[in-house]
């Protein structure tokens, strides 16, 4: 890739027998949205730290457009990072916080002022300028951290969980102008978190994480449709999982029952897991179902109902409507081939890429 | 509560604030007296502080005990400031233990052998006994306390604020001085100020290291009391106590300062602020 601006290389971080992170390799390019997602002590923060430099890799390169920065200090990088909880230093105002880099780079005072005023601005924060630091809330804060941080100019920014101590509104708020800022600013976001509605709301690329590894790789709506292993499936968004069978290409055998879907390119009678999402289950009568089940619970969520239910084979499904129904009836569930996707058990990302372009490719030489 | 309702805890307090208080006062008040004994007060007089002052072997003994302690209190905080943070930068749990133990147990141990100590240490090396050695024991004896006030500040500090200076382009030496001291800087001023209280009255330590020629002024009036008191101490002690109120008035007010002058400068903004 002609802009790649980072790559991590087979890093790895262990703590003396502790495997935190096993393998690394990836690549980011320039001005793009990044997230990585993975439930807490998954190795997310680890990555961040390595590339920030305040922790040292075990093992392989990170390169930085092109050279290698493993040994170079933190306070050298073209790198800045808006911290978990801000870490504004509370003996200096908003002020001489965002000004803190550039004080440090020996820039001229009219430079600073007119770069830290534009900073503010980017923020919304103008006028705030000469507040004390706790005399401002959570958001603005956060705000100021991240004024504190672009005003540097980086080429990369790192963010650390920074909306998980807001509220949920100031949060989704937020989401929306981070995106606008990193629009804005060109410059590329590697975006921590472990909450995937942020994932999917902000991200360009998402790297989903667990275990100290890196499971899957893709576009929000790729991982979202095709997530490649239970873990994936279950931790982005809601997921109803069940074991199945692939009994032919283009073939699904789930619940005692074939479906058509449209996934291939697998083993016949391979033993798989099958994913179907909430949302794209619809309510019907029982004879206008694929499938049968009696509802056990009812959840008002404000815009939909969620709705618990089981079949006749003990799998639970979660059925997102519009429509409410009756706790103790028997509906019929009603879903396309497109909604199904399988899951091959033990599949790398490389082999699944590897396969759905055969697949794929096949299907094209037939039309 | 209400502020102004009579409670036996009033009571109380009113008892032990003048059980402690009392000898101090009773000391202050004789040293206005005409008389020579603290047992007749006869009348009103300057006497006592005329005499002070005309005695310049006690006058040279203030300065020379003021400049110990603001020296040794002054010393003992730059060590024990670095002190505190290389025991704040230690990972090894046993090792910071060890360190804060052997911290400690200055601390607590009596004075008598701490100076016993010294004046062997002193001895053996041909150390010549007098101001030079009461400094350097002054400042022995400060360094824990100045510890002692710096480290839990420090225990305070989040680790990202050293992160973040870093990633703002810091050097070691600008995350010290630009980030920690600053977030130090009230235990620092404890610190100092606790240093020079210590060496400013301490008597066992000095006795022990303070050669012929050289006096601090508790040794030297704990060798006078020995020949029967005169009031000319306390007259001294008047002025002392006088010295000791102001000194707790300014250290309040220079904690205050800063937190005032925030507040001033906010007071402002909003004026701005507001049409």
């Amino acid at each position: 890739m002609a802009n790649t601006i980072i790559k991590f290389n087979g890093v790895e971080k262990r703590y003396g027998d502790t495997v935190s992170l096993k393998k690394i390799d990836f690549e980011l390019e320039q001005g793009k949205f990044y997230t990585l997602l993975g439930p807490s002590g998954c190795g997310k923060t680890t990555i961040l730290r390595i590339l920030a430099g305040f922790t040292d890799a075990s093992a392989g390169t990170v390169t930085f457009k092109g050279k290698r920065i493993n040994d170079l200090p933190a306070n050298q990088r073209k790198i800045n990072t808006v911290f978990q909880d801000y870490a504004l230093f509370p003996h200096l105002n908003v002020y001489d916080n965002v000004a803190f880099g550039l004080v440090l780079k020996k820039t001229t005072k009219t430079v600073i002022k007119q770069k830290v005023s534009e900073a503010l601005r980017l923020v919304r924060l103008s006028g705030y300028a000469e507040r004390e630091i706790n005399e401002l809330s959570g958001g603005q804060q956060q705000r100021v951290a991240i004024a504190r941080a672009i005003v540097n100019e980086p080429e990369v920014l790192l963010l650390d969980e920074p909306l998980s101590a807001l509220d949920a509104k100031l949060r989704t708020a937020m989401q929306v102008e981070l995106r606008q800022l990193q629009q804005r600013l060109g410059i590329t976001f590697l975006f921590v978190t472990h909450d995937q509605g942020e994932a999917l709301a902000m991200s360009d690329e998402i790297f989903v994480m667990n275990n100290g590894e890196i499971l899957q790789q893709g576009s929000p709506v790729a991982i979202y449709d095709e997530p490649i292993n239970h873990f994936v499936a279950n931790f982005i968004g809601e997921s109803n999982i069940v074991k199945g069978k692939m009994v032919a290409d283009h073939q699904v055998e789930f619940v005692h029952q074939c479906f058509e879907c449209v996934d291939a390119g697998m083993r016949p009678n391979e033993p798989v897991e099958v994913v179907l999402r909430p949302e794209d289950l619809d309510l019907t009568s029982v004879d206008q179902g694929n499938l049968v089940v009696t509802v056990d619970t009812q959840v008002f969520r404000g815009s939909i109902y969620g709705i618990m239910s089981h079949d006749h084979a003990g799998n639970h499904w979660l059925i997102h409507s519009v429509h409410q129904s009756t706790v103790g009836r028997q509906v019929g569930i009603y879903f396309e081939p497109e909604d199904i996707h399988v899951m091959r058990y033990g599949e790398s990302e490389a082999e699944f890429d590897a396969r759905l372009e055969q697949y794929e490719g096949e299907a094209d030489e037939k039309i | 509560m209400k502020m102004h309702g009579w409670h036996w805890r009033h009571l109380y307090l009113i008892f032990v604030f003048a059980l402690l208080y009392a000898p101090i006062f009773y000391l202050l008040f004789y040293s206005f007296n005409q008389g020579t004994t603290m047992t007749h007060f006869i009348g009103f007089s300057w006497r006592h502080y005329a005499e002070l002052f005309a005695d310049t072997r006690m006058i040279q003994i203030v300065l020379d005990t003021l400049l110990i302690a603001l020296l040794a209190s002054l010393l003992a905080t730059i060590i024990g400031t670095l002190g505190a943070l290389v025991i704040y930068q230690v990972k090894r749990i046993w090792l910071k233990n060890s360190l804060l133990s052997l911290n400690n147990i200055l601390m607590v141990s009596p004075d008598v052998i701490i100076g016993a100590s010294f004046l062997i240490f002193f001895t053996f090396f041909g150390f010549k006994l007098g101001f030079n050695s009461v400094l350097l024991s002054h400042i022995a004896f400060s360094i824990p306390i100045v510890v002692l006030m710096i480290l839990p500040r420090l225990n305070e500090m989040r680790q990202s604020l050293v992160d973040a200076a870093m990633d703002l382009g810091a050097t070691n030496w600008q995350v010290l001085s630009r980030v920690v001291f600053p977030f130090i800087s009230p235990g620092i001023l404890a610190g100092y100020f606790m240093a020079f209280t210590y060496s400013l009255d301490d008597f066992a330590v000095t006795f022990f290291v303070t050669g012929n020629g050289f006096e601090t002024l508790s040794v030297e009036i704990y060798a006078r009391a020995r020949q029967g008191i005169s009031l000319e101490v306390n007259a001294l002690s008047t002025l002392m106590f006088l010295f000791a109120l102001i000194l707790i008035a300014g250290y309040y007010l220079l904690t205050r300062y800063t937190t005032t002058k925030r507040r001033q400068r906010r007071y402002q903004l909003e004026a701005k602020i507001k049409p």
